[in-house]
This record gives structure tokens, C-alpha cells and sequence, in this order.
């Protein structure tokens, strides 16, 4: 499957991307989640002020027939949702790194350590998914 | 355990159909989207292969009065060249399977039953088969089967068969090695087309230089709970009788005798089967249905986004004793209350004649 990894960010086992900005991180999903996904309908982030866990569920993102959780990687604060996107979620398929999801004052920057680069993650969709 | 492949299964791979396992087949549950699939039937013209289900044929002279005795609807009674839709019960009254039976000539009959239940079907009914004067042959493995369904249904397949009659719908023809009923799971207009594997992998090859768009098994699940048809497994199991699914129209207690015509003469169900819409939240199967109070009621049978209405849409089986009278319904969505608004009609009207 032809898929879009950008060098510039970070990926977890779950499809999810991370964009590292000073401790602020901005959290989406992937091009290859999007697609292997299909027609988003519905999409469930945590309003700002919520804490966040490293590798815990922060929401949900609904096609017309699955249901996927969202996994948070890093620990923190949401201080910021993508209401926009949350309105009309089908932005995600058509465009996965723009409809950026929400926003996370990082509490521990070193848990980032542990994602994935865009290489890395190319060879985890090609191998396992 | 090996998973069945249908003739067709190059098919869809070519297309870039994405392959689940289902009912033990590898089957397309999408191409392109699921969205564009649904709307493509609803609106134009869509093609589905469904050859994982059975065909059963039952021929002599005493065809129609061993089906009669098996299922609730009448079979006798229906004219030939009728499609009739029934449940297959035991003496309890439960559910077996539901399927249709299609009277293609005097002393012929061809049952189609779901893919999942076929050794479950066959088993039965030839236990029950002693007796009567005529042959019960399990040929699943001999057809293939394609269900063309939207409004252009009937003008794309009559440029490929010759003479294609306008039957009615719920009836059915043979023409050469075809058996084409006005059938389909969809609400649409359109065929389901039986025949030889080969026939139907050239008539499904034609199909798509036709621009007929090929529809898998989810916009088929979409579009058939838009038009409230049930699934076994959902709405219908082995557990449940025929009026736990609303489908009380198909038990005939007026034929002389059935198995399970006396458990269903009560008429009585612990469940009824309703339909939600939902503002805001998609129902999945198995999710809680709450009354105001937020007390357990029910469960969703089967839930999904409806692509007509851009809505989520559920058919809930619901205690009879705590159906409630102010008739406010939520749908509990991982574990917040969403509210859900009782329709008494199906959610979307099929364009079928």
C-alpha cells in the first residue's frame, strides 16, 4: 500500500503521529489508519483541560462500520481540540496530517523517546499491518 | 481451519477488494468505500458476490409439501414462479435459519440459505425428509451467486440476457442455465442472478466493463439495515422465534401443519424488535438500550452510520415487559447516555417495485 509518512513526525504502534513542538504535541492519525479505515464518520477527543495518559485511550474515531480507539502517546494536558475536524471528521481520509486531532502540554518529554521515526514506521506497516 | 474462496475471488483481489473472513469465506467486504458502494445501489447500479450462501433443490412431487411442512410461510398457496421469504423453525418455535424459497417450475424448488448455517440447514431438513416423494440435494458447491441491485439494475442485465422478462419483484425465472430472481437484500430493484461458476465469472466480468460498481459486504450490511431487512445472528437466532423479530407476517397459522406452528400459535415473544435514530453517536451491536431512567431495556441487534441519512441508525431488541410507554429511548455509547428516537416505518425507502 503507497502511503504518506512524513520525516518530520513521530508514529506509534497504533497508527497514530505525534508533532513535537517545543513540550507541546499535536496528535492525529496516520495516512495508512485512514485509509485501511474507510469513510470516517465519527470522531470522540477529550475536551481541553483533560489529562491524558501515555498509551491509554484518549477517544475514538468511527467509520461507517468499525470503531478504533485512540491511544494517547505521551502523558499531559489537552490544551487544545480540533473542533473543526470534530465537526466534519471526514477530513481525516482526505487529508490525515492536516486534520490534526488535539493538542497535549507534555508532562515527561523523554516518553517520546520510545515512538517510532517515519522510516521505522514504514517498515511496521510493510511487516506487520 | 481453511477458509472457502468463492470463483470470483481474483477477481475482487484485482480490484483491490479488501478481504475479511466471514461465514468461513474470504469474502470483499469493501472496494473503494463503503460510502460510495451503499449510494451507488441506492442511485445507480451495484453488483455483489455473494456465492458463499447455499442452494438447496428439492424436486419430485412432493416438493412443495416437504418445504410447507418446514418453514411458516405458505408455500403451497404462492403462485408459481413466487419468491417466498420464510423463517425454518423447531418444534419450539426458535429460529434455524431464514431464507427464501423459489418455485421455479411444478415439482422444482431451489432454497437459498445463509452461508453459515448451510450444514446446519441441510442436516435438518433431510432428518425431516423421510417420507415424502422427491430428491433433496445440497448443491451450494455446483453455483455461484451475484445480487445486481439498483434502479439500473433491470437495463443492465437485460443487455446481457436475451428476452430478460420484467418479472415482479419477489419472483423469479430461469433462462438457460441462470436462475434470475427479483430478489436482493438491498431494498432496490434488482436480480439475483444463480448459475454455473463459470457463467457467473463471465456475467461478473461484464458487469464491471459496464461500469457497474462492485459492492462488498459492508455497504450490503448498510444497506440492508436502512430497509430494516434482519441478519441472522442479529436479529434473528437460535434462541429467538419469528415474532422476537417482527417477522410475525411470515408465520401462516392458517396452513394445516408446520414444524412449530404449535409453540408460535401463542403469537407470544419476549422481545420486540425496534428501530432508532440517533442525532448524534453510532449504535453498534451489543450496545445497552436504557429507558429515561437509564435502566437497562435491551440491546442493539445490529447498529450502524446510515449513508442516506447521515445518521446513526439501530435495530434494537428490546424486553417486552420494559418496553417504555413514554417511548424515550437511549443508546449507551461507551458508557454515556445517548438519546435515540423511535420510527415505526424503515429508516429508508428501497426504490424496489
Amino acid at each position: 500500500m503507497a502511503t504518506n509518512i512524513p520525516e518530520n513526525l513521530k508514529y506509534t504502534k497504533e497508527h497514530e503521529w505525534a508533532l513535537v513542538e517545543g513540550d507541546t504535541v499535536t496528535i492525529g492519525i496516520t495516512d495508512f489508519a485512514q485509509s485501511a479505515l474507510g469513510d470516517i464518520v465519527f470522531l470522540e477527543v477529550p475536551d481541553v483541560g483533560s489529562e491524558l495518559k501515555l498509551g491509554s485511550t484518549f477517544g475514538v474515531v468511527e467509520s461507517i462500520k468499525s470503531v478504533s480507539d485512540l491511544y494517547s502517546p505521551v502523558t499531559g494536558e489537552v490544551v487544545s481540540k480540533n473542533s473543526d475536524v470534530e465537526g466534519s471528521p471526514e477530513k481525516i481520509n482526505s487529508d490525515a496530517y492536516g486534520a490534526w486531532l488535539i493538542k497535549v502540554k507534555a508532562k515527561d518529554l523523554s516518553e517520546l523517546k520510545n515512538l517510532m521515526s517515519a522510516q521505522q514506521y514504514q517498515e511496521f506497516c510493510n511487516t506487520s499491518h | 481451519m481453511t477458509l472457502f474462496r468463492t470463483h470470483l475471488y481474483e477477481e475482487h483481489v484485482k480490484l483491490g477488494g479488501k478481504i475479511v473472513p466471514f461465514a468461513g469465506w474470504e469474502m470483499p467486504v469493501q472496494y473503494t468505500s463503503v460510502k460510495d458502494e451503499a449510494l451507488a445501489v441506492r442511485n445507480n447500479v451495484g453488483v455483489f458476490d455473494v456465492s458463499h450462501m447455499g442452494e438447496f433443490f428439492v424436486e419430485g412431487k412432493d416438493a412443495e409439501k416437504f418445504i410447507d411442512q418446514l418453514v411458516t410461510n405458505d408455500i403451497q398457496g404462492a403462485p408459481m414462479g413466487k419468491a417466498v421469504y420464510s423463517p425454518l423453525c423447531r418444534e419450539n418455535g426458535t429460529v434455524i435459519d431464514d431464507l427464501i424459497v423459489y418455485k421455479l417450475a411444478p415439482n422444482r424448488v431451489m432454497i437459498c440459505v445463509n452461508a453459515s448455517n448451510i450444514d446446519k440447514d441441510f442436516n435438518w431438513m433431510k432428518s425431516k425428509h423421510k417420507g415424502f416423494d422427491c430428491t433433496f440435494t445440497n448443491k451450494s458447491d455446483e453455483y455461484s451467486l451475484l445480487a445486481l441491485q439498483g434502479p439500473k439494475a433491470f437495463s443492465v442485465l437485460s443487455s446481457l440476457v436475451k428476452d430478460l422478462k420484467d418479472i415482479e419483484y419477489y419472483s423469479v425465472v430461469e433462462s438457460g442455465n441462470l436462475i434470475l430472481a427479483r430478489t436482493g437484500y438491498t431494498g432496490e430493484d434488482g436480480f439475483e442472478i444463480f448459475g454455473p461458476h463459470e457463467a457467473i465469472k463471465s456475467l461478473w466480468q461484464n458487469f464491471m466493463e459496464m461500469k457497474v460498481v462492485p459492492c462488498g459486504l459492508a455497504s450490503r450490511d448498510v444497506l440492508r439495515m436502512e430497509v430494516c431487512y434482519p441478519l441472522y445472528g442479529h436479529e434473528l437466532n437460535d434462541e429467538l422465534n419469528p415474532y422476537d423479530a417482527g417477522l410475525g407476517w411470515t408465520v401462516k397459522g392458517s396452513k394445516p401443519n408446520f414444524i412449530g406452528k404449535d409453540a408460535l400459535a401463542s403469537k407470544t415473544s419476549k422481545h420486540k424488535l425496534v428501530k432508532l435514530v440517533l442525532d448524534k453517536g453510532i449504535p453498534r451491536e451489543g450496545y445497552p438500550v436504557l429507558n429515561s431512567k437509564q435502566e437497562v431495556i435491551g440491546v442493539v441487534a445490529s447498529g450502524t452510520m446510515s449513508v442516506v441519512l447521515n445518521k446513526g441508525i439501530a435495530l434494537a431488541r428490546i424486553h417486552v415487559d420494559k418496553a417504555p410507554q413514554d417511548e424515550v429511548f437511549l443508546v449507551d455509547i461507551r458508557q454515556k447516555p445517548y438519546p435515540a428516537q423511535l420510527v415505526k416505518k424503515p429508516f429508508v425507502t428501497g426504490g424496489h417495485k
